[in-house]
C-alpha cells in the first residue's frame, strides 16, 4: 500500500512540469479569454461585465457568419486537396531510391519556409503585371491575358489554395511516407507472393494500414485551415469587400484593429468550441474505424 | 494597478503576436518607440539629439506599424512604457481618451515654437483643452504626375491637373498612348491609402468625411458623390489598370515608380523615394485638387511625439519635445533630409531652394486636414470598413448612391456605439 502511494507521488512529480506548463500557458490564458469574452473590454482599457451580450452579438453579426462560411468553404476545399495530393506524392516517392529521396526533399522544402514569406512570394507570383504565374499560363496558352487573381472572392480563394498547397503538401507527404515505411515488409512481401497488383496493394494494404495517420493528418490540416489567417491577411487583405475574411482574421480585426477585445474574445471562444466539436467528432470516428 | 489588471495584461501579452524590433546598440538614458514607417525620419532627429546630448542619449526601438497600438496599449496597462513614443497621429484621440499620455499643456502652451506647428497637428493632439503631443515627422498627401508621359500625350508637362475633371481628361489622353500605360492609379483595396489620397479631393470639394460624434452626418456634402462618380467613370473607361481593384497597398508606390502611370495620389515621402529608386523618372508634384479650380486639400499624416504616462524620464522627454520644435532641429534634422518641417513657416528654407516639389508638400501641410475622431479604424482602416466598401462598391460596381448610403448608415452606427 505504501509503495503504491509512493509510486503515485513519483508519477505526479514526473508529470508536474507538464501540468504546470499546461496550467500556466493553456488553461490560465483560456480562462482569461472566457472571462474577457463576458466583458466589453477595449484594447485601450476599460469595459464592464456584459454577460453573454458578446455571444448574442456574434450570432446576429452577419460579418461573423460570412467569415465562418468562408472559413468552412476554405477548409472543405483545401483539406481533400492536401490529403489527396499528399497521398499521391507519398506513393510516388515511397521507394528509397536516390532520385525519389531528392524529390521528397524538394517537395518538402516549402514546409520549412514561413507561411508569411510564402504568401508574399505567391502574392507577387500572381501579380497581373509582373507575376510569373500569369506569364507562364499565357505562354502555355491556358489564358489569353493575365488575370487579376484577387478581384473576385472565388479567384482569390483558389489563389490562396494554390499557394498553401505548394507550401504544406510536403508535410502530409512525409508523414504518409513514414507511415507506409513502418508497415512490416512481410505483409507487403506476402501480398506480392499472392500476386496482387500495385493498385490492389495500395488500396487493400497501404491505405487501411495507414488509416490512423491519414485521419491524424486530416485533423491537423482541418484545424490549421479553420485557423487560417496569415495567407489571407497578406494575399487578399480580406477583400474584395470583406468576402475573404476568415474567422481568425475577423477576431484579429475586432480585437486589435477595432480595439474590441471583449467581442474578439467571444468570437475566439466560439471558434474554439467549433474546432473542439469537430475534433471530438473526428476522434470518435477514428476510434470506431480502428476498432472495426 | 490591481492584480486583475496585471493578470489581464499578462494574459494579453501571452496571446499577442511577437513583434520585430531593433534597438540602437549603445547604452541609453531614454527609450523611444517609433513606428516603422516613420523610423527613418525619427532616426535623423534622434541622431542629432544624441550628438549634442551625450549624457542623455535616446535609444530607438522600431515597432511594426500594425503593432504599435497593441504594443502601447498593453505596455500602458502593464506599466511598461518607453520614455517617448512616436506614432501615427490618427490614434491620438483614442490614446488621449484612454489616458495613456502625459498632459503637456503647461509645457507647450508657452513654447513659441509650438505655436507655429501646423494646425492639423495641434488639433489632433488636443483633447478637452489639454495638449498631449506635438508634430514630429510629418507627411502629407499630394498628387504626382509623370512629366514624360504628359509630354508624349501632348499635355503640358509642367502643369499638373487642378481639378478632378482635369485629372480625368489628362488620364484619357495618357491612356490613349496604349499598351501598359494608364492614366490614373489608386490602390483600390487599401482603405488607409484612400483616406490619404482620395478623401482630400472630397474634402477640397467641401465634403466632411467622418463623424466626430453621434448625430454628425458622415460623408456629408456633394464632393463625395462627385469624386466617386468621376473615379467610377475613369475605371469604366479603362483609364485605371485592372490590378488596382485588388491592390491592398502593395503597389501604392511601385505602380507610379514603374513609369507607366500618368497621375497618382501619393505622399510627400515619394519625392525622396523616387529620387533615390527611380532617378530617371521625371515627375511633378501638386496639391490634391477638388472639383472646381482653386479647391485644394491634403491629408496630414506622419507621426506625433508624446510621452506615455509612466515614463521614467518625463523631464528629459519634455526637453526633447521642446528641442525638436526649434528652428535648428526642424531644418537640420528634417529639411536637410528632404522631410517637411512640422512648422509650415519653415517651408521656405535653404535646403528646399533646389527642390520646389518639397515646398509644394510643405504648402499642402498648411491646407491639409486630419479627422479628429474616435473609431477611425472601425470606420476607415479596417479591411472591411464602410469607407473601403463604399469606394469599391461605387467605383468598381458602379452603385455610387447605394454605396454612399450604406457607408453613411454603417459609420453612423459605429459612432453611436
Amino acid at each position: 500500500m505504501n509503495s503504491s502511494n509512493a509510486s503515485r507521488w513519483t508519477g505526479l512529480i514526473y508529470v508536474l512540469p507538464a501540468l504546470i506548463f499546461v496550467c500556466a500557458f493553456v488553461l490560465y490564458p483560456f480562462g482569461q479569454l472566457i472571462a474577457t469574452s463576458l466583458t466589453s473590454r477595449s484594447l485601450l482599457g476599460g469595459g464592464a461585465f456584459v454577460g453573454l451580450a458578446n455571444y448574442e452579438k456574434a450570432f446576429n453579426d452577419s460579418a461573423f457568419w460570412t467569415a465562418l462560411g468562408f472559413t468552412a468553404r476554405y477548409t472543405l476545399f483545401i483539406t481533400p486537396i492536401l490529403m489527396g495530393l499528399g497521398l499521391l506524392l507519398a506513393f510516388l516517392v515511397l521507394p528509397n531510391r536516390k532520385i525519389r529521396k531528392v524529390v521528397r526533399g524538394v517537395v518538402f522544402l516549402p514546409v520549412v519556409i514561413g507561411l508569411g514569406t510564402s504568401s508574399f512570394l505567391w502574392y507577387w507570383l500572381f501579380d497581373e503585371q509582373v507575376g510569373l504565374f500569369n506569364k507562364t499560363l499565357v505562354d502555355l496558352g491556358v489564358i489569353a491575358h493575365p488575370i487579376v487573381w484577387f478581384n473576385t472572392a472565388n479567384m482569390a480563394l483558389w489563389a490562396v489554395i494554390i499557394s498553401v498547397t505548394w507550401k504544406v503538401v510536403g508535410f502530409g507527404m512525409i508523414l504518409f511516407v513514414a507511415a507506409m515505411q513502418s508497415i512490416s515488409s512481410e505483409v507487403v512481401e506476402a501480398s506480392l507472393i499472392d500476386g496482387t497488383s500495385y493498385l490492389q496493394r495500395a488500396t487493400r494494404i497501404f491505405l487501411p494500414l495507414i488509416l490512423r495517420t491519414i485521419l491524424l493528418v486530416t485533423l491537423i490540416s482541418a484545424i490549421g485551415s479553420m485557423l487560417a489567417f496569415e495567407q489571407l491577411y497578406i494575399m487578399t487583405a480580406g477583400g474584395p469587400r470583406g468576402q475573404t475574411l476568415t474567422t481568425v482574421y475577423l477576431i484579429y480585426q475586432n480585437s486589435f484593429i477595432n480595439f474590441k477585445l471583449g467581442y474578439g474574445a467571444a468570437l475566439s471562444v466560439i471558434l474554439t468550441a467549433i474546432i473542439l466539436c469537430g475534433t471530438a467528432l473526428q476522434l470518435v470516428l477514428t476510434n470506431r474505424r480502428a476498432h472495426q | 494597478m490591481t492584480f486583475a489588471k496585471r493578470s489581464s495584461a499578462f494574459a494579453l501579452a501571452l496571446t499577442t503576436s511577437t513583434f520585430l524590433s531593433f534597438s540602437t546598440s549603445f547604452a541609453a538614458d531614454l527609450s523611444m518607440w517609433v513606428r516603422a514607417s516613420g523610423a527613418g525620419a525619427a532616426q535623423h532627429l534622434v541622431d542629432l539629439w544624441n550628438t549634442g546630448h551625450a549624457d542623455k542619449k535616446i535609444a530607438v526601438t522600431v515597432i511594426p506599424d500594425n503593432q504599435m497600438v497593441t504594443k502601447l496599449a498593453t505596455g500602458s496597462q502593464a506599466g511598461d512604457v518607453p520614455d517617448l513614443v512616436s506614432f501615427d497621429l490618427i490614434y491620438m484621440p483614442d490614446f488621449m481618451k484612454a489616458g495613456f499620455l502625459t498632459d503637456l499643456t503647461a509645457d507647450l502652451k508657452g513654447d513659441p515654437n509650438y505655436a507655429g506647428v501646423a494646425e492639423a497637428y495641434k488639433n489632433i493632439a488636443t483633447y478637452d483643452g489639454k495638449i498631449y503631443g506635438a508634430g514630429f515627422t510629418p507627411d502629407v498627401s499630394i498628387l504626382v504626375w509623370n512629366k514624360d508621359l504628359f509630354k508624349k500625350a501632348g499635355l503640358d508637362p509642367e502643369k499638373g491637373p487642378t481639378t478632378l475633371a482635369e485629372i480625368h481628361a489628362d488620364a484619357t489622353k495618357i491612356r490613349a498612348l496604349g499598351g501598359d500605360t494608364y492614366g490614373y492609379y489608386f490602390s483600390g483595396a487599401c482603405p488607409g491609402c484612400n483616406i490619404f489620397v482620395t478623401s482630400p479631393m472630397m474634402v477640397a470639394a467641401g465634403a466632411k468625411i467622418l463623424p466626430a460624434k453621434a448625430g454628425d452626418t458622415p460623408l456629408d456634402g456633394d464632393g463625395v458623390k462627385a469624386v466617386l462618380t468621376e473615379m467610377q467613370a475613369m475605371w469604366k473607361e479603362g483609364l485605371i489598370p485592372a490590378s488596382a481593384q485588388a491592390d491592398n497597398g502593395a503597389s501604392f508606390v511601385s505602380a507610379f515608380m514603374s513609369g507607366n502611370i500618368g497621375i497618382e495620389g501619393s505622399g510627400g515621402f515619394m519625392i525622396s523615394l523616387l529620387k533615390e529608386k527611380a532617378p530617371n523618372l521625371n515627375f511633378g508634384v501638386t496639391i490634391l485638387p477638388g472639383i472646381k479650380d482653386g479647391q485644394q486639400s491634403a491629408f496630414v499624416g506622419g507621426d506625433v511625439v508624446a510621452i506615455p504616462k509612466g515614463s521614467k524620464q518625463a523631464a528629459v522627454a519634455k526637453e526633447f519635445i521642446h528641442w525638436e520644435l526649434t528652428d535648428e532641429v526642424q531644418l537640420e534634422g528634417l529639411a536637410k533630409n528632404n522631410i517637411i518641417p512640422s512648422r509650415p513657416a519653415l517651408a521656405d528654407n535653404k535646403y528646399f531652394k533646389d527642390e520646389p516639389r518639397v515646398v509644394t508638400t510643405a504648402k499642402a501641410l498648411g491646407v491639409g486636414y486630419v479627422p479628429w475622431v474616435f473609431h477611425f479604424n472601425d470606420m476607415v482602416n479596417s479591411d472591411s470598413s464602410p469607407w473601403i466598401q463604399m469606394l469599391q462598391t461605387a467605383i468598381f460596381d458602379g452603385d455610387v448612391d447605394g454605396a454612399i448610403k450604406k457607408a453613411r448608415d454603417s459609420m453612423s452606427s459605429i459612432v453611436a456605439q
